[in-house]
C-alpha cells in the first residue's frame, strides 16, 4: 500500500513536470512565431536570380487559380517531414514552410509536420503513414540521402507529389523537385569573404560539421576551391566539432594555445559562437576574426556584439516558402522547375541590420 | 623491494597519467608544455570533473545516473531563461539551475529508492524526459541574449591566470572528498553501495540515503549546466549529449567500482584530468577527432586494466 502511494506520488511529480513543460511550450512557440514572422520575407531578396523570378511568377499564377478553384473542389492536403526539430535552422525552415502553406489555404488538418528525430526508419514510416492517409503532396527534409529513396518512389507511385527540401536525395529523379541551398557555393562565398578580410594572407583554422555529412562535404569543397587561389594562407588546423557549440569552444581553446591564428572559419553559426567565446576568453577578439554559416539569430547576435565577423545566409526562409509554393503547384497539376537553389547572402556588421529589422 | 612494487601497481592510474603527460611534453614542448595550456587542461576537465563528482556518489552507492547529460541541458536552459530577463538578480539563474538539478535528482532518487526501479531504468527514463523538457522549454534552439553579469559566473579568470572554472572544480572535488571520507554520511554511502542489506540491518535508512545521493548528483549536474551556459553565454537544449558517459568514464578510470562500495575521490579527479589531457594533447598534435575516439577508448581500457591488476596483486 505504502509503496503504491509513493509510486503514485512519483508519477504525479513527473506529470507536473510535463505539465510545466507544456505550459511554457505554448509561450515559446508564440515567441518563435513572432520572430519567424518578423524575419520572414527576409529572403535573399537582393540578388534574386532570374530563375527565381520565374519561380515566383509561377507561384503567383498558382495562387490565383487555386483560390478560385478551392471552393468547389475537395480540400487538398500537404505534409512536411523534418529530419529533426532541435536547432534553430530546422525550426526556421519548418515554420516558414508552415506559414506559406497556411497562406495557400492548407490550414488545420490539411497541413501536418512530422519530426523524423534524426532517424531514417522513423522518417520512412512517417512518410508511409501519410501516404496511406491520402495526403496530396509532401515536402521532405531528408534524414538520409539514400534511406528514403524507396519511400519517395512509393509515394510517387501512389500519386503523391514530392518536394525534397534542403538536402538532395541520392536518386533525385525519384522526386518531383528539389529546393535547397548549394553548400559548395555557400562555403565558397564565406571563404571569399574571409580572404578579402585577411588580404589574402595569414593562418586560419576550420571548424567542420560531422565528417561525411552533406553540409560538411559541400562546404569544405567550397572552402578548398577558394583557398587554392591563396597560397599565402595556411590552414593550420581543420577538425570536426559536430555542429556543437561547447565542442567548438574546447577545440578552439586548444588551437589558440598552440598557434598564431588570424581567423576561425566555422561551417555553422553554432560552432562559430563557441569559437567566438574561446577567442574572447583568450582576450584576442580584436586579433582573430570568427566566421560562421546559416545566419541563425545567435550568430547574427554575435555579429552585432562584435564576437563574430561574418556569416552566410542560405536563404532559409526563402527555401521553406518556395518549397510550399512548389508543392502546392504540383498538387494542382502545374509544372515546376526541377531544382531551385536559394541565393547566398554574406552578412557582416555593415549589413546585419537589414536581416535583423525584418 | 616487494613493497615498492605493490605501491606502484596500486597507483596504476597515476602512472598512466604521468606517463601521458611526459609523452605529450616531449612531443609538443612548445605548445602542450606551456603553463597556459596546462592550466587549460585543468579548465577543460572542470565541467566533466564536476559531473563526475556527482556520478561518483551515485556509483559508490551502487547506482548510476544516465540523466546527468540531459540535466546539464535543462538546467542550462532554465538558467539562460532567467538570465535573459534584464535586471533580474544574478542569484536567480544560479538557483534556477541548481533547483532544476535537485528536482531531477529527487525524481531519480524517488524512482530508485522508493519505487524500487532499477537505477539504470529510472535514470534512462528521466534522461529522455529531461531532454524533451529542455527542447520544449527552449523551443528547440539556443536561448541567448543573456545579461552580461551572467558571463562572470564561469567565464572569468582570477588575476587573468587561473580560470574560475578550475576553482569550482577544485572546490567541488575537495568538498566531495571531505563528505565521503570525513563524515558519517560519506561512510554510509560506501556502506549502502557495498551491501545494502547489511547497511539496513545496521540501522542505516538506505532509502533516504539513496534519495540524498541522487539529489547530490542532480545538483552537481545542475552546476555543470550553469557553468556551460555561462561559458557559452547561451542555454542550449542539445548540449551535454553523452556527458554522462564521459562522467562515468572518469569515475571508472579513477578506480571506482561499477558495482559500488569502493573508490577514492582523488581517483575520479585524475580520471577527469586524464580524459581532458587526451583530447587537449591530441588536438594540439593535430590528431583528427575520429582517431581521438579510438585512442580514448584504448586508454580507458588500459587504465582500468592496470588499476584492476594493481588491486588484485595488492589484495
Amino acid at each position: 500500500m505504502k509503496k503504491r502511494i509513493i509510486v503514485g506520488l512519483f508519477l504525479a511529480v513527473s506529470l507536473m513536470m510535463t505539465a510545466c513543460g507544456g505550459a511554457s511550450d505554448s509561450k515559446t512557440t508564440t515567441a518563435a512565431e513572432t520572430k519567424a514572422e518578423a524575419e520572414a520575407t527576409t529572403a535573399a531578396g537582393k540578388e534574386a536570380s532570374t530563375e527565381k523570378q520565374e519561380v515566383s511568377d509561377v507561384v503567383k499564377d498558382a495562387k490565383a487559380e487555386q483560390f478560385s478553384g478551392a471552393k468547389n473542389e475537395e480540400k487538398k492536403s500537404m505534409a512536411l517531414f523534418m529530419s529533426h526539430m532541435t536547432n534553430e535552422f530546422v525550426k526556421t525552415l519548418s515554420s516558414s514552410v508552415q506559414k506559406e502553406a497556411e497562406e495557400l489555404g492548407y490550414t488545420g488538418d490539411s497541413f501536418k509536420i512530422y519530426d523524423g528525430k534524426n532517424d531514417v526508419a522513423t522518417q520512412v514510416s512517417q512518410i508511409e503513414q501519410a501516404v496511406t492517409l491520402g495526403v496530396d503532396g509532401i515536402i521532405i527534409e531528408p534524414v538520409s540521402t539514400d534511406g528514403i529513396v524507396k519511400a519517395v518512389k512509393d509515394a510517387e507511385k501512389a500519386g503523391v507529389k514530392v518536394v525534397i527540401l534542403n538536402q538532395r536525395i541520392s536518386d533525385q529523379n525519384a522526386a518531383d523537385t528539389f529546393v535547397g541551398a548549394d553548400n559548395e557555393s555557400t562555403g565558397a562565398a564565406l571563404m571569399k569573404k574571409v580572404m578579402e578580410d585577411l588580404d589574402g594572407k595569414g593562418n586560419i583554422v576550420e571548424l567542420l560539421g560531422p565528417m561525411g555529412s552533406d553540409g560538411q562535404v559541400g562546404r569544405s569543397k567550397g572552402f578548398d576551391s577558394v583557398l587554392a587561389g591563396y597560397p599565402d594562407v595556411k590552414v593550420i588546423a581543420s577538425d570536426s566539432a559536430d555542429w556543437d557549440t561547447a565542442k567548438a569552444l574546447t577545440l578552439t581553446e586548444n588551437w589558440l594555445t598552440s598557434s598564431d591564428i588570424q581567423a576561425v572559419v566555422a561551417q555553422n553559426d553554432g560552432m562559430a559562437v563557441g569559437a567566438a567565446q574561446a577567442v574572447k576568453e583568450a582576450g584576442l577578439t580584436d586579433k582573430i576574426k570568427v566566421y560562421g554559416v546559416d545566419a541563425t539569430s545567435d550568430g547574427l547576435n554575435a555579429i552585432v556584439n562584435g564576437g563574430m565577423t561574418g556569416t552566410v545566409s542560405q536563404g532559409t526562409e526563402d527555401q521553406g516558402k518556395i518549397s510550399a509554393d512548389l508543392c502546392s503547384n504540383l498538387i494542382y497539376g502545374q509544372s515546376v522547375p526541377k531544382e531551385v537553389i536559394a541565393t547566398n547572402v554574406v552578412y557582416t556588421k555593415e549589413n546585419v541590420n537589414e536581416i535583423l529589422k525584418k | 623491494m616487494n613493497r615498492k612494487k605493490i605501491n606502484f601497481k596500486n597507483y596504476g592510474i597515476f602512472v598512466v597519467f604521468i606517463v601521458l603527460v611526459i609523452i605529450l611534453m616531449i612531443l609538443s614542448p612548445n605548445a602542450f608544455a606551456k603553463p597556459r595550456n596546462l592550466i587549460n587542461v585543468v579548465k577543460q576537465a572542470s565541467i566533466n570533473g564536476v559531473l563526475a563528482c556527482g556520478m561518483m556518489f551515485v556509483i559508490i552507492a551502487g547506482g548510476i545516473d544516465l540523466s546527468a547529460g540531459s540535466v546539464v541541458a535543462l538546467s542550462g536552459v532554465v538558467a539562460a531563461y532567467l538570465a535573459q530577463m534584464q535586471g533580474i538578480p544574478i542569484i536567480l539563474p544560479i538557483l534556477g539551475a541548481l533547483g532544476t538539478g535537485a528536482l531531477i535528482g529527487l525524481i531519480n532518487g524517488f524512482g530508485a529508492a522508493y519505487a524500487e526501479l532499477p537505477p539504470f531504468i529510472i535514470t534512462l527514463a528521466t534522461m529522455s524526459i529531461v531532454r524533451g523538457a529542455a527542447l520544449i522549454l527552449s523551443g528547440g534552439s539556443p536561448v541567448f541574449g543573456l545579461q552580461e553579469q551572467f558571463e562572470g559566473i564561469a567565464g572569468i579568470s582570477i588575476a587573468n591566470v587561473i580560470p574560475i572554472l578550475v576553482l569550482y572544480f577544485l572546490l567541488i572535488a575537495v568538498f566531495s572528498g571531505f563528505i565521503l571520507n570525513k563524515t558519517v554520511f560519506g561512510r554510509h554511502v560506501y556502506a549502502i553501495g557495498g551491501n545494502s542489506i547489511t547497511a539496513k540491518v545496521s540501522g542505516i535508512n538506505v532509502k533516504s540515503m539513496l534519495l540524498r545521493v541522487y539529489i547530490i548528483c542532480g545538483v552537481f549536474s545542475g552546476i555543470a549546466g550553469l557553468l556551460i551556459a555561462s561559458r557559452t553565454m547561451q542555454g542550449s537544449p542539445t548540449v551535454g549529449v553523452g556527458y554522462e558517459m564521459d562522467a562515468i568514464a572518469a569515475v571508472v578510470i579513477g578506480g571506482v567500482s561499477m558495482s559500488g562500495g569502493s573508490g577514492k575521490w582523488y581517483g575520479t579527479i585524475i580520471g577527469a584530468l586524464l580524459l581532458a589531457l587526451i583530447s587537449n594533447g591530441l588536438d594540439i598534435l593535430g590528431v583528427s577527432s575520429n582517431f581521438q575516439q579510438i585512442i580514448k577508448g584504448i586508454i580507458i581500457a588500459v587504465a582500468v586494466y592496470l588499476d584492476l591488476r594493481g588491486k588484485k596483486t595488492s589484495a
